[in-house]
């Protein structure tokens, strides 16, 4: 009885060889489909970046350009501004994401693994606001930076930034944590270590890939970030990359297409690169078994 | 031990400059906020307090349901839809693709990083009809399927599928990455056991996958909703709010009534209703999962 | 040890530069700071000083600093700094879709800016009862250049804001009607340019049969629409229809308003706009026509820009005009134009002073020459001297402009805010048939009538 029992599992594991070999041919279809999905709007944005805006009225969109244009990127890069509003982006997003890293493994370190009372209420609070919906706050936060005299400065975007990038950046980091062991922490503190050794020397590196996933979304976000430079700032020095690529959009809808796509060409480049080079440690990161919510 | 865990110098240290920061940014003008729903009228123009008729106002405003129930509509097929996709593109990655499993993950993962206004410049010119066809309409007419060639975006239905495509597409690599990583977590032996005790492959989706990647979708739950309650610059860049207000959002009604009609104390409401709204749905999904937790 | 210090060291470095307010911005960050802070107060001692002091306004505009009235007001105050070095602009580009929002945040912290651009009608009304702008017309009488301003100009910005006065400056003396592309009239068989509503049609027809596209219209920005529905009820009900709604003796709802969007509707169900009206911009409409993928468009004479530039593929002369046709049985005439005066300028109350009226004294008065002598365009100030030779564009705009006897304001000129959007928002799911013609003015009817 038990070896027909046998005999019939190893048919089935037979079979299930037999299956997963067909499955990678109609899967790499379907991967193949799924790649040109994702994929063709990027690439369809370069080509077009550099079409001349005539290309784009007459030929159709999935047209190859005629010729490079590349005088859309110096259109972007100059009369777009691309130049200032590339570097007033990259510092501020450059410099709120060191303060949201300090911040948020310094706080997520205290909210878990440290006692003390109040520590479940301040956990409720940080998190609360990864609900809060940013237009709500624009005519205070307009109204407070105006009357310290914050109106128009670096400061007050990266203090919006950074206030409004803790809660998500808390609350993966605190997730990471509670997966790292309490005897690690023990032992440690059993060797001598004092907190601020525990935090810097044992609990930062086990973080990296948590660390490296935080900046990696926070990048993203402060990058693409339109609201809040729109409202509080308005000297065109200070503007950012998503304010330039409003600049190609005149009052009677004129639209210089090909300076458009050069200009997000340009945005975007940054953030594919960064993509494209932390994105092992990132999926790494996500993949490490703490992400488990 | 607990003196190195309990040190309150430490702790201050670490959470005073963070939490002063938060709640003065962040905490503070909610609360102004939601004093503002109890005014009526523009800051610095004409400001009465009206205590809670705002809100009265607002349950017999039919503009606002209307706004309320897109978002809604919004919210369950966009949510399901990143989050199904990102299941199937997980499992994708873990069982269908053997090589270049990074470089698959890294293309699924551009559309993530792409601004809001781009994204939206490239759906505009993809479903276009006039002056010319769009990547879409022209595929249409090589497959000779002309009957469906139509103005996408010109149409309040089909406008609001293509806000959905496309808010969609810009998600499924995050949540594909994300459940990735716990798929990858599930021990291969789970998965060897369950085969050889002859389950066949929905059944191994069913009883095993889903219970062991509850947490993470739980997670996802949230995040997804967090976007999608609030969504706001993706239709901005799209449609603006048109046909008529096929695809505005709770949130763009809550900018116009602020900005556009200068009914500051009437569009705090609406921003309060939608707060109410988010932590509703944090609670929900929470209570869901606990309860799910308990019968697995 | 060292770790505590380090850690020590770190947070309180964090810390002070938060509270300091300029450590983590580079440079620059520090300078607005201070400037901002003294700004309110140089103003306040500005106004007691003769003009000649260090002065910095403050430009908001919807124009990028090459382009049209940024480029043209720009240039102006590059000269004026020449005489007065100590006179300096500031300028800033916000997208002209954000503009009323971010006046309305600036509004409610008390910190417009001296000079911005803005719309006029009901937004200009809320800011001038706030008393948050400048009489013009008495700032311009203080100057003596009360004239600088064209008298048509000047009546309808005053009408714009139910006669509260002149709080602005105009950008621009429009007219609205239909451009065509002559070729491509030509090719249709059609001779003449219609007079009529009924030969407009008939001209449809005729370049339907051609094959030809024949209106293009923007409705991705949904203005360009409402502007047809006003062309057809200026003629049909008259050219104060829409006053008379507003001073309540006529209703949207009445016949003959729905019979206007009828015809519209019908309009585009036969096809005479094309696919997908909804879904294209003005600036492509604009395009198609000057390419020759479509007939007609209709458009203000600010499209003159376009025309008169050298990428205008239909040539120097290649576009024709004409005024919106009369309907049958109905008391509008040929003379009677659709008229606007754009975005318009405006100056913050608060911050307006000596040196402000001095800056303001040079350039418009120079305004409407430069205009005229740059663009070939009409920017609704007196013309001391009027180019030997116009455009052929400019010398339409010119002739039309003598021509013109009564005038009417833009479809949503005299509704507030709401009812705006709601006439914009809606005129698109009029156009692709999802709401009928009474459906559309009733939802307009109801919110004039504050449901």
């Amino acid at each position: 009885m038990e070896e027909i029992v046998r005999q019939q599992k190893i048919k089935i594991a037979h079979k299930r060889k037999i299956q997963s070999k067909t499955l990678p041919f109609i899967g790499k279809l379907g991967i193949a489909l799924i790649l040109l999905i994702e994929i063709y709007p990027i690439i369809w944005i370069i080509l077009s970046s550099f079409k001349s805006t005539q290309e784009f009225n007459m030929t159709p969109s999935y047209s190859l350009p005629t010729a490079i244009h590349l005088e859309n990127y110096v259109t972007a890069w100059k009369a777009g501004k691309m130049n200032i509003f590339f570097t007033n982006s990259a510092i501020n997003t450059l410099v709120s994401l060191i303060f949201i890293l300090a911040f948020s493994t310094m706080a997520s370190f205290a909210l878990t693994k440290m006692k003390w009372k109040g520590r479940d209420l301040v956990l409720k609070i940080f998190l609360s606001g990864i609900m809060i919906p940013t237009v709500i706050v624009l005519i205070p936060l307009f109204t407070v930076y105006k009357n310290v005299g914050l109106l128009n400065t670096r400061t007050a975007l990266i203090i919006s930034y950074v206030a409004f990038g803790l809660s998500l950046s808390i609350y993966l980091l605190s997730t990471y944590l509670k997966y790292i062991p309490d005897d690690l922490i023990e032992a440690a503190v059993i060797d001598g270590a004092n907190i601020y050794q525990v935090f810097l020397e044992i609990i930062l590196p086990l973080l990296k890939t948590g660390i490296v996933t935080v900046l990696v979304i926070q990048f993203f976000f402060k990058w693409n970030d339109l609201m809040f430079s729109m409202t509080f700032v308005s000297k065109t020095e200070l503007k950012t990359i998503q304010t330039g690529l409003l600049y190609f959009s005149d009052m009677y809808g004129n639209r210089n297409w090909g300076a458009i796509f050069a200009s997000i060409g340009i945005s975007v480049m940054p953030t594919l690169l960064l993509y494209g080079c932390l994105n092992k440690m990132v999926i790494e990161g996500m993949t490490s078994g703490a992400v488990k919510g | 031990m607990e003196k190195v865990l309990g040190d309150k110098k430490a702790i201050a240290l670490f959470i005073v400059p963070p939490l002063l920061l938060f709640i003065g940014v962040v905490f503070i003008p909610i609360i102004w906020s939601i004093v503002y729903s109890l005014y009526s009228g523009m800051p610095g123009v004409k400001f009465d307090f009206v205590g809670l008729s705002n809100y009265t106002k607002m349950m017999q405003d039919k503009t606002f349901w209307q706004a309320f129930w897109m978002n809604m509509r919004y919210v369950g097929i966009v949510t399901s839809g990143q989050i199904l996709f990102g299941l199937l593109m997980a499992m994708i990655f873990q069982f269908a693709i053997k090589k270049y499993k990074v470089f698959v993950r890294t293309i699924v993962f551009f559309p993530v990083v792409l601004p809001s206004v781009a994204v939206a410049q490239l759906f505009s010119k993809m479903f276009e009809i006039t002056p010319s066809y769009g990547l879409i309409n022209a595929l249409l007419e090589v497959m000779g399927l002309t009957e469906l060639i139509q103005p996408w975006l010109g149409q309040g239905g089909t406008a609001f599928g293509v806000l959905c495509i496309m808010d969609i597409w810009t998600a499924i690599g995050f949540y594909a990455v994300i459940i990735y990583g716990a798929l990858v977590d599930i021990p291969g032996e789970v998965i060897e056991a369950a085969q050889i005790d002859g389950a066949n492959s929905f059944q191994l989706f069913r009883r095993i996958l889903i219970p062991l990647l509850k947490p993470i979708l739980t997670t996802c739950f949230i995040f997804s909703l967090s976007g999608t309650l609030k969504m706001f610059e993706s239709a901005t860049a799209l449609t603006k709010g048109g046909p008529g207000v096929a695809t505005r959002s709770l949130s763009m009604f809550m900018y116009n009534t602020s900005f556009t009609y200068s009914e500051y104390g009437y569009g705090s409401t609406v921003a309060v209703f939608i707060l109410i709204e988010c932590l509703v749905a944090t609670c929900l999904v929470g209570l869901i999962s606990k309860k799910l937790k308990g019968d697995v | 040890m060292k770790s505590k210090l380090l850690m020590g060291a770190l947070s309180l470095a964090l810390c002070t530069s938060l509270l300091g307010g300029c450590g983590s911005g580079k440079g620059t960050a520090s300078e607005p700071t201070q400037k901002a802070a003294e700004a309110p107060k140089e103003t306040a001692k500005e106004a007691e000083k003769p003009a000649g002091e260090k002065k910095t306004i403050k430009f908001l505009s919807i124009w990028p600093e090459d382009k049209d009235n940024s480029k043209l007001i720009l240039e102006l105050t590059e000269e004026y700094k020449k005489e007065n070095p100590n006179f300096d602009m500031e300028f800033e580009y916000i997208a002209p879709d954000d503009l009323v929002s971010k006046i309305k945040v600036l509004l409610a912290s008390d910190d417009l800016p001296d000079v911005f651009a803005y719309e006029s009608g009901e937004p200009l009304a809320e800011l001038i009862d706030a008393g948050a702008v400048v009489d013009m017309e008495a700032a311009l009488q203080d100057l003596g250049i009360a004239d600088c301003v064209d008298e048509g100009a000047k009546s309808l910005l005053k009408t714009l804001v139910d006669g509260r006065g002149l709080y602005d400056l105009p950008l621009g003396l429009n007219i609205e009607g239909m451009w065509y592309n002559k070729a491509l009239f030509e090719k249709a068989g059609i001779a003449e340019a219609p007079k009529t509503w009924d030969e407009l049609e008939a001209a449809c027809d005729k370049l339907m049969a051609a094959g030809i596209q024949p209106i293009a219209g923007g409705g991705k920005d949904k203005w360009p629409l409402t502007r047809l529905l006003n062309a057809y009820i200026m003629r049909s009900i008259g050219v104060d229809a829409m006053l008379e709604v507003k001073q309540g003796k006529r209703k949207m709802t009445d016949p003959e308003f729905v019979k206007a969007a009828e015809v519209i509707q019908n309009m585009v169900k036969k096809g005479y706009f094309g696919q997908g009206v909804t879904t294209v911009d003005q600036g492509t409409a604009v395009s198609m026509v000057l390419n020759g993928q479509a007939a007609m468009h209709y458009n203000g004479s600010w499209v003159t820009e376009n025309l008169n530039s050298a990428d205008n593929a239909a040539g120097p002369e290649g576009i024709g005009y004409f005024n919106i046709p009369t309907v049958a049985g109905g008391p509008g005439k040929l003379d009677e134009y659709s008229m606007n005066c754009g975005n318009i300028l405006t100056f913050s109350s608060k911050k307006y002073d000596a040196a402000t009226a001095d800056w303001v004294k040079y350039v418009f008065t120079r305004m409407g020459d430069k205009a005229i002598t740059d663009y070939g365009a009409f920017k609704g100030f007196k013309i001391n001297n009027m180019p030997s030779s116009l455009t052929y564009y400019t010398n339409i705009v010119a002739d039309n402009l003598k021509a013109a006897k009564g005038s009417s304001l833009w479809f949503e000129g005299r509704f507030d805010a709401k009812t705006s959007k709601i006439a914009q928002d809606y005129v698109q799911t009029l156009f692709n048939g999802e709401i009928t013609p009474e459906e559309y003015m009733t939802a307009i009817q109801d919110s004039l009538d504050g449901k």
